[in-house]
Protein backbone atom coordinates (compact mmCIF):
# COMPACT_ATOMS: atom_id res chain seq x y z
CA UNK A 1 0.00 0.00 0.00
CA UNK A 2 1.16 3.50 -0.79
CA UNK A 3 2.37 5.80 1.95
CA UNK A 4 1.05 8.92 0.23
CA UNK A 5 -2.24 10.31 1.56
CA UNK A 6 -3.98 12.83 -0.69
CA UNK A 7 -5.26 15.80 1.31
CA UNK A 8 -8.88 16.30 2.39
CA UNK A 9 -10.20 12.89 1.36
CA UNK A 10 -13.88 12.22 1.98
CA UNK A 11 -15.07 8.90 3.39
CA UNK A 12 -16.21 7.80 -0.08
CA UNK A 13 -12.86 8.70 -1.67
CA UNK A 14 -10.75 7.13 1.10
CA UNK A 15 -12.88 4.00 1.01
CA UNK A 16 -12.31 3.57 -2.73
CA UNK A 17 -8.55 4.06 -2.35
CA UNK A 18 -8.33 1.64 0.58
CA UNK A 19 -10.39 -0.99 -1.26
CA UNK A 20 -8.03 -0.84 -4.24
CA UNK A 21 -4.99 -0.91 -1.91
CA UNK A 22 -3.84 2.53 -3.06
CA UNK A 23 -4.21 3.99 0.45
CA UNK A 24 -2.97 2.52 3.69
CA UNK A 25 -5.35 2.88 6.67
CA UNK A 26 -2.28 3.13 8.90
CA UNK A 27 -0.81 6.00 6.87
CA UNK A 28 -4.18 7.75 6.77
CA UNK A 29 -4.54 7.51 10.55
CA UNK A 30 -0.96 8.71 11.08
CA UNK A 31 -1.63 11.67 8.80
CA UNK A 32 -4.73 12.63 10.77
CA UNK A 33 -3.05 12.16 14.17
CA UNK A 34 -0.25 14.49 13.03
CA UNK A 35 -2.82 16.98 11.81
CA UNK A 36 -4.71 16.82 15.11
CA UNK A 37 -1.46 17.52 16.94
CA UNK A 38 -0.67 20.61 14.90
CA UNK A 39 -4.15 22.04 14.17
CA UNK A 40 -6.33 21.10 17.12
CA UNK A 41 -4.71 23.49 19.60
CA UNK A 42 -6.42 26.26 17.57
CA UNK A 43 -9.78 24.47 17.60
CA UNK A 44 -10.15 22.45 20.83
CA UNK A 45 -12.21 19.92 18.90
CA UNK A 46 -10.75 16.90 20.72
CA UNK A 47 -11.14 16.23 24.43
CA UNK A 48 -9.13 13.03 24.13
CA UNK A 49 -7.02 11.58 21.31
CA UNK A 50 -6.88 7.77 21.46
CA UNK A 51 -3.68 7.41 19.46
CA UNK A 52 -2.77 3.89 20.60
CA UNK A 53 -6.29 2.57 19.96
CA UNK A 54 -6.36 4.29 16.58
CA UNK A 55 -3.07 2.85 15.37
CA UNK A 56 -3.97 -0.65 16.57
CA UNK A 57 -7.37 -0.47 14.83
CA UNK A 58 -5.78 0.92 11.66
CA UNK A 59 -3.27 -1.95 11.57
CA UNK A 60 -6.12 -4.44 12.02
CA UNK A 61 -8.01 -2.73 9.18
CA UNK A 62 -4.92 -2.90 6.97
CA UNK A 63 -4.54 -6.62 7.65
CA UNK A 64 -8.21 -7.11 6.77
CA UNK A 65 -7.77 -5.21 3.49
CA UNK A 66 -4.74 -7.29 2.59
CA UNK A 67 -6.78 -10.40 3.38
CA UNK A 68 -9.32 -9.29 0.80
CA UNK A 69 -12.04 -7.95 3.10
CA UNK A 70 -13.80 -4.74 2.16
CA UNK A 71 -16.57 -2.73 3.74
CA UNK A 72 -17.19 0.96 3.03
CA UNK A 73 -15.95 2.01 6.50
CA UNK A 74 -12.96 -0.31 6.74
CA UNK A 75 -10.00 1.77 7.92
CA UNK A 76 -11.97 5.05 7.96
CA UNK A 77 -10.93 7.35 10.86
CA UNK A 78 -13.86 8.77 12.84
CA UNK A 79 -14.37 10.41 16.22
CA UNK A 80 -17.23 10.60 18.69
CA UNK A 81 -18.92 13.40 20.57
CA UNK A 82 -17.97 12.78 24.19
CA UNK A 83 -21.47 11.67 25.18
CA UNK A 84 -21.02 8.38 23.27
CA UNK A 85 -19.87 5.69 25.66
CA UNK A 86 -16.67 3.97 24.62
CA UNK A 87 -15.50 0.82 26.39
CA UNK A 88 -12.38 1.51 28.44
CA UNK A 89 -12.10 5.08 27.12
CA UNK A 90 -13.06 8.08 29.27
CA UNK A 91 -16.46 9.58 28.42
CA UNK A 92 -17.03 12.89 30.20
CA UNK A 93 -19.90 14.71 28.45
CA UNK A 94 -17.45 17.62 28.89
CA UNK A 95 -18.49 17.81 32.54
CA UNK A 96 -16.72 17.62 35.87
CA UNK A 97 -19.56 15.34 36.95
CA UNK A 98 -18.27 12.55 34.67
CA UNK A 99 -14.59 13.55 34.62
CA UNK A 100 -13.50 10.05 35.64
CA UNK A 101 -16.22 8.07 33.89
CA UNK A 102 -14.81 5.07 32.01
CA UNK A 103 -17.66 3.02 30.51
CA UNK A 104 -17.48 -0.75 30.32
CA UNK A 105 -19.36 -0.98 27.03
CA UNK A 106 -19.49 0.83 23.72
CA UNK A 107 -22.64 2.66 22.72
CA UNK A 108 -24.53 0.57 20.17
CA UNK A 109 -23.66 3.10 17.45
CA UNK A 110 -19.97 2.95 18.32
CA UNK A 111 -20.12 -0.85 18.31
CA UNK A 112 -21.71 -0.78 14.86
CA UNK A 113 -19.08 1.55 13.41
CA UNK A 114 -16.24 -0.52 14.87
CA UNK A 115 -17.83 -3.71 13.55
CA UNK A 116 -17.90 -2.05 10.12
CA UNK A 117 -14.16 -1.39 10.38
CA UNK A 118 -14.12 2.31 11.36
CA UNK A 119 -11.15 3.54 13.40
CA UNK A 120 -11.74 5.71 16.49
CA UNK A 121 -9.39 8.72 16.69
CA UNK A 122 -10.77 10.09 19.95
CA UNK A 123 -13.53 11.87 21.80
CA UNK A 124 -14.86 15.25 20.71
CA UNK A 125 -15.94 18.42 22.46
CA UNK A 126 -19.58 19.04 23.25
CA UNK A 127 -21.53 21.53 25.28
CA UNK A 128 -21.79 20.13 28.81
CA UNK A 129 -24.17 17.17 28.67
CA UNK A 130 -25.13 18.29 25.14
CA UNK A 131 -26.94 21.41 26.36
CA UNK A 132 -26.00 24.94 27.09
CA UNK A 133 -23.45 26.75 25.05
CA UNK A 134 -19.75 27.41 24.94
CA UNK A 135 -18.56 27.43 28.57
CA UNK A 136 -15.31 28.92 29.82
CA UNK A 137 -15.64 27.62 33.40
CA UNK A 138 -15.07 23.93 32.62
CA UNK A 139 -11.78 21.99 32.59
CA UNK A 140 -11.89 21.91 28.77
CA UNK A 141 -12.20 25.02 26.57
CA UNK A 142 -15.04 25.28 24.03
CA UNK A 143 -14.42 24.24 20.43
CA UNK A 144 -13.70 26.96 17.89
CA UNK A 145 -14.88 27.35 14.32
CA UNK A 146 -12.22 26.36 11.73
CA UNK A 147 -13.46 29.02 9.27
CA UNK A 148 -12.74 31.74 11.85
CA UNK A 149 -11.46 30.63 15.22
CA UNK A 150 -13.01 33.64 16.96
CA UNK A 151 -16.40 32.26 16.06
CA UNK A 152 -18.84 29.74 17.51
CA UNK A 153 -19.03 26.26 16.01
CA UNK A 154 -22.69 25.87 16.86
CA UNK A 155 -23.64 23.17 19.26
CA UNK A 156 -23.88 21.02 21.01
CA UNK A 157 -21.90 18.68 18.71
CA UNK A 158 -19.29 21.42 18.55
CA UNK A 159 -16.15 19.27 18.36
CA UNK A 160 -17.75 17.05 15.72
CA UNK A 161 -18.44 20.05 13.48
CA UNK A 162 -14.96 21.53 13.94
CA UNK A 163 -13.09 18.21 13.53
CA UNK A 164 -14.84 17.24 10.30
CA UNK A 165 -14.55 20.72 8.76
CA UNK A 166 -10.83 20.93 9.59
CA UNK A 167 -10.18 17.38 8.29
CA UNK A 168 -9.12 16.09 11.69
CA UNK A 169 -11.58 13.20 11.23
CA UNK A 170 -13.40 11.97 8.12
CA UNK A 171 -16.64 11.46 9.99
CA UNK A 172 -18.10 11.96 13.44
CA UNK A 173 -21.08 11.12 15.56
CA UNK A 174 -23.25 13.87 16.99
CA UNK A 175 -26.54 14.01 18.80
CA UNK A 176 -29.51 16.25 18.09
CA UNK A 177 -32.23 17.25 20.56
CA UNK A 178 -33.03 20.74 19.24
CA UNK A 179 -30.50 21.12 16.42
CA UNK A 180 -27.22 19.92 17.93
CA UNK A 181 -26.06 18.06 14.81
CA UNK A 182 -27.42 20.49 12.24
CA UNK A 183 -26.36 23.79 13.84
CA UNK A 184 -22.64 22.85 13.91
CA UNK A 185 -23.05 21.42 10.43
CA UNK A 186 -24.38 24.80 9.25
CA UNK A 187 -21.81 26.93 11.07
CA UNK A 188 -18.87 24.66 10.18
CA UNK A 189 -19.88 24.16 6.54
CA UNK A 190 -20.30 20.38 6.65
CA UNK A 191 -23.17 17.86 6.35
CA UNK A 192 -25.06 16.61 9.39
CA UNK A 193 -28.02 14.27 9.52
CA UNK A 194 -30.66 13.93 12.23
CA UNK A 195 -32.37 10.67 11.29
CA UNK A 196 -35.99 9.70 11.91
CA UNK A 197 -36.35 8.97 15.65
CA UNK A 198 -35.89 5.25 16.22
CA UNK A 199 -33.75 4.61 13.12
CA UNK A 200 -30.44 4.86 15.03
CA UNK A 201 -30.01 3.40 18.50
CA UNK A 202 -29.37 5.77 21.40
CA UNK A 203 -28.22 3.06 23.79
CA UNK A 204 -25.01 4.19 25.43
CA UNK A 205 -25.47 7.83 24.39
CA UNK A 206 -25.75 10.01 27.51
CA UNK A 207 -29.29 11.41 27.30
CA UNK A 208 -30.41 15.02 27.43
CA UNK A 209 -34.17 14.86 26.80
CA UNK A 210 -35.18 11.33 25.79
CA UNK A 211 -38.41 12.45 24.07
CA UNK A 212 -36.37 14.38 21.53
CA UNK A 213 -32.82 12.94 21.55
CA UNK A 214 -31.55 11.54 18.24
CA UNK A 215 -28.11 10.17 17.35
CA UNK A 216 -26.71 10.73 13.88
CA UNK A 217 -23.72 11.15 11.54
CA UNK A 218 -21.73 14.24 10.61
CA UNK A 219 -19.31 14.31 7.67
CA UNK A 220 -18.00 16.52 4.88
CA UNK A 221 -20.69 15.42 2.39
CA UNK A 222 -24.22 14.04 2.36
CA UNK A 223 -22.81 10.97 0.61
CA UNK A 224 -20.48 10.34 3.57
CA UNK A 225 -23.42 10.74 5.97
CA UNK A 226 -25.27 8.10 3.92
CA UNK A 227 -22.30 5.72 4.16
CA UNK A 228 -22.18 6.20 7.93
CA UNK A 229 -25.95 5.80 8.23
CA UNK A 230 -25.78 2.46 6.43
CA UNK A 231 -23.71 1.17 9.35
CA UNK A 232 -25.60 3.02 12.08
CA UNK A 233 -29.22 2.27 11.17
CA UNK A 234 -30.84 -0.86 12.50
CA UNK A 235 -33.13 -2.13 15.20
CA UNK A 236 -31.73 -2.30 18.73
CA UNK A 237 -34.11 -4.08 21.13
CA UNK A 238 -32.24 -2.52 24.06
CA UNK A 239 -33.34 1.00 23.02
CA UNK A 240 -37.09 1.16 23.67
CA UNK A 241 -37.51 3.83 20.98
CA UNK A 242 -35.64 1.80 18.34
CA UNK A 243 -37.74 0.35 15.55
CA UNK A 244 -36.83 -1.69 12.47
CA UNK A 245 -36.50 0.96 9.78
CA UNK A 246 -36.48 0.47 6.02
CA UNK A 247 -34.08 -2.25 4.89
CA UNK A 248 -32.23 -0.16 2.31
CA UNK A 249 -28.77 1.11 1.48
CA UNK A 250 -28.76 4.87 1.98
CA UNK A 251 -25.48 5.20 0.11
CA UNK A 252 -27.01 3.48 -2.91
CA UNK A 253 -30.32 5.36 -2.69
CA UNK A 254 -28.81 8.83 -3.01
CA UNK A 255 -27.76 8.35 -6.63
CA UNK A 256 -31.30 8.55 -8.06
CA UNK A 257 -31.94 11.91 -9.76
CA UNK A 258 -34.28 14.50 -8.24
CA UNK A 259 -36.47 15.07 -11.30
CA UNK A 260 -40.12 15.45 -10.34
CA UNK A 261 -39.48 15.77 -6.60
CA UNK A 262 -41.93 18.09 -4.81
CA UNK A 263 -39.97 20.62 -2.72
CA UNK A 264 -41.71 22.93 -0.25
CA UNK A 265 -39.88 26.14 0.58
CA UNK A 266 -40.55 27.26 4.18
CA UNK A 267 -40.00 30.87 3.21
CA UNK A 268 -41.99 32.33 6.15
CA UNK A 269 -39.63 30.57 8.60
CA UNK A 270 -36.56 32.53 7.54
CA UNK A 271 -38.20 35.69 6.22
CA UNK A 272 -40.49 36.31 9.20
CA UNK A 273 -40.31 33.86 12.14
CA UNK A 274 -36.50 34.02 12.44
CA UNK A 275 -35.51 36.80 10.03
CA UNK A 276 -32.40 35.80 8.13
CA UNK A 277 -29.49 38.02 7.10
CA UNK A 278 -29.44 39.41 3.54
CA UNK A 279 -26.63 36.94 2.69
CA UNK A 280 -28.71 34.01 3.90
CA UNK A 281 -31.77 35.24 1.98
CA UNK A 282 -29.70 35.46 -1.21
CA UNK A 283 -28.32 31.99 -0.64
CA UNK A 284 -31.82 30.56 -0.10
CA UNK A 285 -32.93 32.12 -3.41
CA UNK A 286 -29.98 30.44 -5.12
CA UNK A 287 -30.84 27.18 -3.36
CA UNK A 288 -34.41 27.28 -4.69
CA UNK A 289 -33.16 28.04 -8.21
CA UNK A 290 -30.65 25.19 -8.00
CA UNK A 291 -33.32 22.72 -6.90
CA UNK A 292 -35.49 23.84 -9.85
CA UNK A 293 -32.55 23.33 -12.19
CA UNK A 294 -32.25 19.78 -10.83
CA UNK A 295 -35.83 19.10 -11.96
CA UNK A 296 -37.62 19.67 -8.65
CA UNK A 297 -40.99 21.40 -8.47
CA UNK A 298 -40.40 24.12 -5.88
CA UNK A 299 -43.36 25.85 -4.22
CA UNK A 300 -43.92 27.73 -0.97
CA UNK A 301 -44.99 25.61 1.97
CA UNK A 302 -46.16 26.46 5.48
CA UNK A 303 -46.00 24.91 8.92
CA UNK A 304 -47.00 26.33 12.32
CA UNK A 305 -44.53 28.98 13.46
CA UNK A 306 -40.95 28.26 14.52
CA UNK A 307 -41.89 29.85 17.86
CA UNK A 308 -44.60 27.25 18.44
CA UNK A 309 -42.25 24.35 17.79
CA UNK A 310 -39.63 25.98 20.00
CA UNK A 311 -41.96 26.63 22.94
CA UNK A 312 -42.89 22.94 23.00
CA UNK A 313 -39.33 21.78 22.45
CA UNK A 314 -37.81 24.04 25.12
CA UNK A 315 -40.37 23.07 27.78
CA UNK A 316 -39.76 19.37 27.09
CA UNK A 317 -35.96 19.76 27.05
CA UNK A 318 -35.89 21.80 30.27
CA UNK A 319 -38.23 19.43 32.12
CA UNK A 320 -36.55 16.22 31.04
CA UNK A 321 -32.96 17.43 31.40
CA UNK A 322 -33.66 18.72 34.90
CA UNK A 323 -35.33 15.44 35.85
CA UNK A 324 -32.25 13.52 34.68
CA UNK A 325 -29.82 15.78 36.57
CA UNK A 326 -31.87 16.69 39.65
CA UNK A 327 -30.10 14.47 42.16
CA UNK A 328 -26.63 15.48 40.97
CA UNK A 329 -27.54 19.16 40.70
CA UNK A 330 -28.62 19.16 44.35
CA UNK A 331 -25.35 17.61 45.46
CA UNK A 332 -22.80 19.18 43.08
CA UNK A 333 -24.40 22.35 41.73
CA UNK A 334 -21.18 24.33 41.51
CA UNK A 335 -19.44 21.57 39.53
CA UNK A 336 -21.69 22.30 36.52
CA UNK A 337 -20.92 25.21 34.21
CA UNK A 338 -22.90 28.41 34.64
CA UNK A 339 -24.46 28.07 31.19
CA UNK A 340 -25.66 24.54 32.02
CA UNK A 341 -27.22 25.76 35.27
CA UNK A 342 -28.98 28.63 33.51
CA UNK A 343 -30.45 26.36 30.86
CA UNK A 344 -31.37 23.36 33.03
CA UNK A 345 -32.34 24.68 36.48
CA UNK A 346 -35.45 26.37 35.11
CA UNK A 347 -36.76 22.87 34.49
CA UNK A 348 -37.14 22.49 38.27
CA UNK A 349 -39.86 25.12 38.20
CA UNK A 350 -41.94 23.77 35.31
CA UNK A 351 -45.22 22.28 36.51
CA UNK A 352 -46.13 18.74 35.50
CA UNK A 353 -49.30 20.10 33.87
CA UNK A 354 -47.22 22.36 31.62
CA UNK A 355 -44.87 19.54 30.66
CA UNK A 356 -47.86 17.36 29.74
CA UNK A 357 -49.37 20.29 27.82
CA UNK A 358 -46.13 20.50 25.82
CA UNK A 359 -46.22 16.79 25.03
CA UNK A 360 -49.86 17.01 23.97
CA UNK A 361 -49.25 20.09 21.83
CA UNK A 362 -46.39 18.20 20.22
CA UNK A 363 -48.85 15.66 18.83
CA UNK A 364 -50.65 18.53 17.03
CA UNK A 365 -47.40 19.86 15.63
CA UNK A 366 -46.37 16.39 14.44
CA UNK A 367 -49.75 16.07 12.74
CA UNK A 368 -49.39 19.52 11.13
CA UNK A 369 -46.02 18.54 9.64
CA UNK A 370 -47.39 15.21 8.42
CA UNK A 371 -50.25 17.07 6.70
CA UNK A 372 -47.82 19.37 4.89
CA UNK A 373 -45.77 16.35 3.79
CA UNK A 374 -48.83 15.03 1.96
CA UNK A 375 -48.10 17.76 -0.61
CA UNK A 376 -44.30 17.73 -0.53
CA UNK A 377 -41.53 15.14 -0.59
CA UNK A 378 -39.16 17.45 1.28
CA UNK A 379 -39.28 20.86 2.95
CA UNK A 380 -36.35 23.26 2.69
CA UNK A 381 -35.42 26.13 4.98
CA UNK A 382 -32.46 28.07 6.32
CA UNK A 383 -31.15 26.34 9.46
CA UNK A 384 -29.80 29.55 10.98
CA UNK A 385 -30.42 33.26 10.57
CA UNK A 386 -26.92 33.76 9.21
CA UNK A 387 -23.24 33.14 9.79
CA UNK A 388 -21.67 31.82 13.01
CA UNK A 389 -21.63 34.48 15.74
CA UNK A 390 -18.53 35.36 17.73
CA UNK A 391 -17.94 33.13 20.75
CA UNK A 392 -18.06 36.19 22.97
CA UNK A 393 -21.57 37.05 21.69
CA UNK A 394 -23.11 33.90 23.18
CA UNK A 395 -25.50 34.46 26.11
CA UNK A 396 -26.28 31.77 28.70
CA UNK A 397 -30.03 32.12 28.09
CA UNK A 398 -29.76 32.03 24.27
CA UNK A 399 -31.47 28.67 24.11
CA UNK A 400 -34.67 30.22 25.42
CA UNK A 401 -34.51 33.73 24.06
CA UNK A 402 -33.77 32.93 20.42
CA UNK A 403 -35.93 30.32 18.68
CA UNK A 404 -34.02 27.76 16.65
CA UNK A 405 -35.16 26.88 13.13
CA UNK A 406 -33.72 23.39 13.59
CA UNK A 407 -35.94 22.52 16.58
CA UNK A 408 -38.93 22.19 14.23
CA UNK A 409 -37.69 18.81 12.96
CA UNK A 410 -37.05 17.49 16.49
CA UNK A 411 -40.54 18.35 17.69
CA UNK A 412 -42.10 17.14 14.41
CA UNK A 413 -40.15 13.83 14.71
CA UNK A 414 -38.94 13.91 11.11
CA UNK A 415 -35.54 13.34 9.50
CA UNK A 416 -33.60 16.46 8.68
CA UNK A 417 -30.17 17.30 7.40
CA UNK A 418 -28.05 20.39 6.85
CA UNK A 419 -25.64 20.70 3.96
CA UNK A 420 -23.42 23.59 2.95
CA UNK A 421 -25.21 25.94 0.57
CA UNK A 422 -22.48 28.51 0.02
CA UNK A 423 -20.19 31.08 1.58
CA UNK A 424 -20.41 34.76 2.42
CA UNK A 425 -17.92 37.17 0.82
CA UNK A 426 -16.02 36.94 4.14
CA UNK A 427 -15.64 33.20 3.62
CA UNK A 428 -18.07 31.98 6.27
CA UNK A 429 -20.33 29.02 5.46
CA UNK A 430 -24.11 29.15 5.12
CA UNK A 431 -26.19 26.01 5.52
CA UNK A 432 -29.40 24.74 3.99
CA UNK A 433 -31.78 22.47 5.89
CA UNK A 434 -33.77 19.68 4.22
CA UNK A 435 -36.57 17.86 6.07
CA UNK A 436 -38.66 14.92 4.96
CA UNK A 437 -41.56 12.93 6.39
CA UNK A 438 -40.76 10.14 8.86
CA UNK A 439 -38.67 7.33 7.31
CA UNK A 440 -37.76 9.38 4.23
CA UNK A 441 -34.14 9.60 5.39
CA UNK A 442 -32.94 8.31 2.03
CA UNK A 443 -34.81 11.05 0.15
CA UNK A 444 -33.43 13.74 2.47
CA UNK A 445 -29.88 12.46 1.91
CA UNK A 446 -30.49 12.23 -1.84
CA UNK A 447 -31.59 15.87 -2.03
CA UNK A 448 -28.61 16.90 0.10
CA UNK A 449 -26.21 14.97 -2.12
CA UNK A 450 -27.44 16.38 -5.46
CA UNK A 451 -27.79 19.87 -4.02
CA UNK A 452 -24.20 19.86 -2.69
CA UNK A 453 -22.89 18.71 -6.06
CA UNK A 454 -24.87 21.32 -7.96
CA UNK A 455 -23.80 24.14 -5.62
CA UNK A 456 -20.13 23.11 -5.82
CA UNK A 457 -19.43 23.97 -2.20
CA UNK A 458 -17.37 20.86 -1.37
CA UNK A 459 -14.17 22.04 -3.00
CA UNK A 460 -13.43 24.70 -0.41
CA UNK A 461 -11.87 23.93 3.00
CA UNK A 462 -11.01 26.19 5.93
CA UNK A 463 -7.43 27.42 6.02
CA UNK A 464 -5.74 26.82 9.34
CA UNK B 1 -49.25 31.98 19.25
CA UNK B 2 -48.11 35.05 17.33
CA UNK B 3 -45.25 34.40 14.95
CA UNK B 4 -43.30 37.39 16.19
CA UNK B 5 -39.84 36.48 17.47
CA UNK B 6 -40.26 38.93 20.32
CA UNK B 7 -41.53 36.89 23.26
CA UNK B 8 -43.44 38.47 26.14
CA UNK B 9 -41.40 37.87 29.29
CA UNK B 10 -43.39 37.71 32.55
CA UNK B 11 -41.89 39.24 35.67
CA UNK B 12 -41.46 37.33 38.92
CA UNK B 13 -41.00 38.80 42.40
CA UNK B 14 -38.17 37.67 44.71
CA UNK B 15 -40.79 36.20 47.09
CA UNK B 16 -42.41 34.18 44.28
CA UNK B 17 -39.05 32.88 43.14
CA UNK B 18 -38.12 31.90 46.71
CA UNK B 19 -41.38 29.98 46.99
CA UNK B 20 -40.74 28.12 43.72
CA UNK B 21 -37.18 27.33 44.82
CA UNK B 22 -38.21 25.96 48.19
CA UNK B 23 -40.89 23.79 46.56
CA UNK B 24 -38.24 22.44 44.17
CA UNK B 25 -35.85 21.82 47.08
CA UNK B 26 -33.13 23.99 45.55
CA UNK B 27 -30.65 25.99 47.61
CA UNK B 28 -28.98 28.65 45.44
CA UNK B 29 -26.68 31.58 46.13
CA UNK B 30 -27.81 35.09 45.06
CA UNK B 31 -25.90 34.94 41.76
CA UNK B 32 -27.44 31.60 40.88
CA UNK B 33 -30.91 32.93 41.77
CA UNK B 34 -30.34 35.91 39.48
CA UNK B 35 -29.38 33.56 36.64
CA UNK B 36 -32.43 31.41 37.29
CA UNK B 37 -34.75 34.42 37.28
CA UNK B 38 -33.34 35.33 33.85
CA UNK B 39 -33.98 31.81 32.52
CA UNK B 40 -37.31 31.29 34.25
CA UNK B 41 -38.80 34.46 32.80
CA UNK B 42 -37.97 33.11 29.33
CA UNK B 43 -39.40 29.67 30.11
CA UNK B 44 -42.55 31.16 31.66
CA UNK B 45 -43.01 33.15 28.45
CA UNK B 46 -42.71 29.96 26.39
CA UNK B 47 -45.22 28.14 28.60
CA UNK B 48 -47.67 31.03 28.39
CA UNK B 49 -47.35 31.06 24.60
CA UNK B 50 -48.06 27.35 24.31
CA UNK B 51 -51.59 26.31 23.43
CA UNK B 52 -53.11 24.58 26.48
CA UNK B 53 -56.79 24.23 25.53
CA UNK B 54 -57.65 20.74 24.35
CA UNK B 55 -60.73 18.55 24.58
CA UNK B 56 -60.55 16.38 27.68
CA UNK B 57 -61.08 13.25 25.61
CA UNK B 58 -57.92 13.79 23.56
CA UNK B 59 -55.30 11.08 23.87
CA UNK B 60 -52.35 11.73 26.11
CA UNK B 61 -49.05 12.00 24.32
CA UNK B 62 -47.53 8.97 25.99
CA UNK B 63 -47.65 5.57 24.37
CA UNK B 64 -46.83 2.34 26.08
CA UNK B 65 -45.90 -0.48 23.76
CA UNK B 66 -47.11 -3.62 25.44
CA UNK B 67 -46.43 -7.02 23.89
CA UNK B 68 -49.40 -8.32 21.89
CA UNK B 69 -51.73 -10.71 23.75
CA UNK B 70 -50.64 -13.73 21.69
CA UNK B 71 -47.05 -13.48 22.88
CA UNK B 72 -48.23 -13.02 26.46
CA UNK B 73 -50.05 -16.40 26.26
CA UNK B 74 -46.97 -18.09 24.83
CA UNK B 75 -44.77 -16.73 27.57
CA UNK B 76 -47.11 -17.85 30.38
CA UNK B 77 -45.69 -20.65 32.54
CA UNK B 78 -47.24 -24.07 31.80
CA UNK B 79 -50.11 -25.02 34.08
CA UNK B 80 -49.04 -27.76 36.45
CA UNK B 81 -51.58 -30.64 36.43
CA UNK B 82 -53.35 -31.23 39.74
CA UNK B 83 -51.79 -33.97 41.84
CA UNK B 84 -53.72 -37.20 41.61
CA UNK B 85 -54.47 -39.11 44.82
CA UNK B 86 -52.56 -42.35 45.13
CA UNK B 87 -54.89 -45.31 44.77
CA UNK B 88 -54.34 -49.04 44.72
CA UNK B 89 -54.28 -50.77 41.33
CA UNK B 90 -57.73 -52.32 41.76
CA UNK B 91 -59.31 -49.09 42.87
CA UNK B 92 -57.70 -47.34 39.84
CA UNK B 93 -59.40 -49.74 37.42
CA UNK B 94 -62.70 -49.20 39.17
CA UNK B 95 -62.31 -45.46 39.03
CA UNK B 96 -61.48 -45.57 35.27
CA UNK B 97 -64.52 -47.69 34.56
CA UNK B 98 -66.69 -45.23 36.38
CA UNK B 99 -65.11 -42.25 34.72
CA UNK B 100 -65.51 -43.51 31.16
CA UNK B 101 -69.19 -42.78 30.68
CA UNK B 102 -68.74 -39.30 32.08
CA UNK B 103 -66.35 -38.34 29.25
CA UNK B 104 -69.05 -39.15 26.76
CA UNK B 105 -71.68 -37.26 28.64
CA UNK B 106 -73.16 -34.07 27.30
CA UNK B 107 -71.75 -32.13 30.24
CA UNK B 108 -68.18 -32.58 28.99
CA UNK B 109 -68.76 -30.82 25.68
CA UNK B 110 -68.83 -27.21 26.83
CA UNK B 111 -65.60 -27.70 28.76
CA UNK B 112 -63.82 -28.91 25.58
CA UNK B 113 -65.06 -25.91 23.63
CA UNK B 114 -63.88 -23.61 26.35
CA UNK B 115 -60.39 -25.09 26.20
CA UNK B 116 -60.16 -24.62 22.43
CA UNK B 117 -61.19 -21.05 22.78
CA UNK B 118 -58.32 -20.15 25.07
Amino acid sequence: MTGHTPPFLTIAEASRLIATKRLSPVELVKELLARIETKDPQLNAFLLVTERHALAAARAAERAVMAGRHTPLLGIPVAYKDIYETAGVRTTAQSRILADNVPKQDAETVRRLHAAGAVMLGKLATHEFAIGGPAFDLPWPPARNPWDTRRFTGGSSSGSGAAVAAWLALGALGSDTGGSIRLPAAYCGIAGMKPTPGLVSRRGVIPLAPSLDTAGPMAWTAQDCAILLDALAGHDPADPASVPGPQISYAAAIAAPLRGLRVGLLRRFYEHDVPASPEMLQMMSRAAATLRSLGCRVEDATLPSVQEYNAVGRVIISSESYALHEATLKQRLSDYSRVFRVRVLAGALIRAADYIAAQRRRTDLIAAAAKTFERFDVLVTAPTAGTPPLLTEQRPDDGFARPLLTTVANVAAVPSMVVCGGFTPAGLPLGVEIMGPAWSDATVLRVGHHFEQAMGTRRRRPEL
Amino acid sequence: MPASPAMSVPIISPGEMQLLLSRAGLVLNPGQVADLVLAWRQVAGLIAAMQHDRPLADDMAYVFRLPPPASAVVSMPPVRPAAKPKVKAKAKVKAKAKAAPKRRSAKAAPRKTARRGR
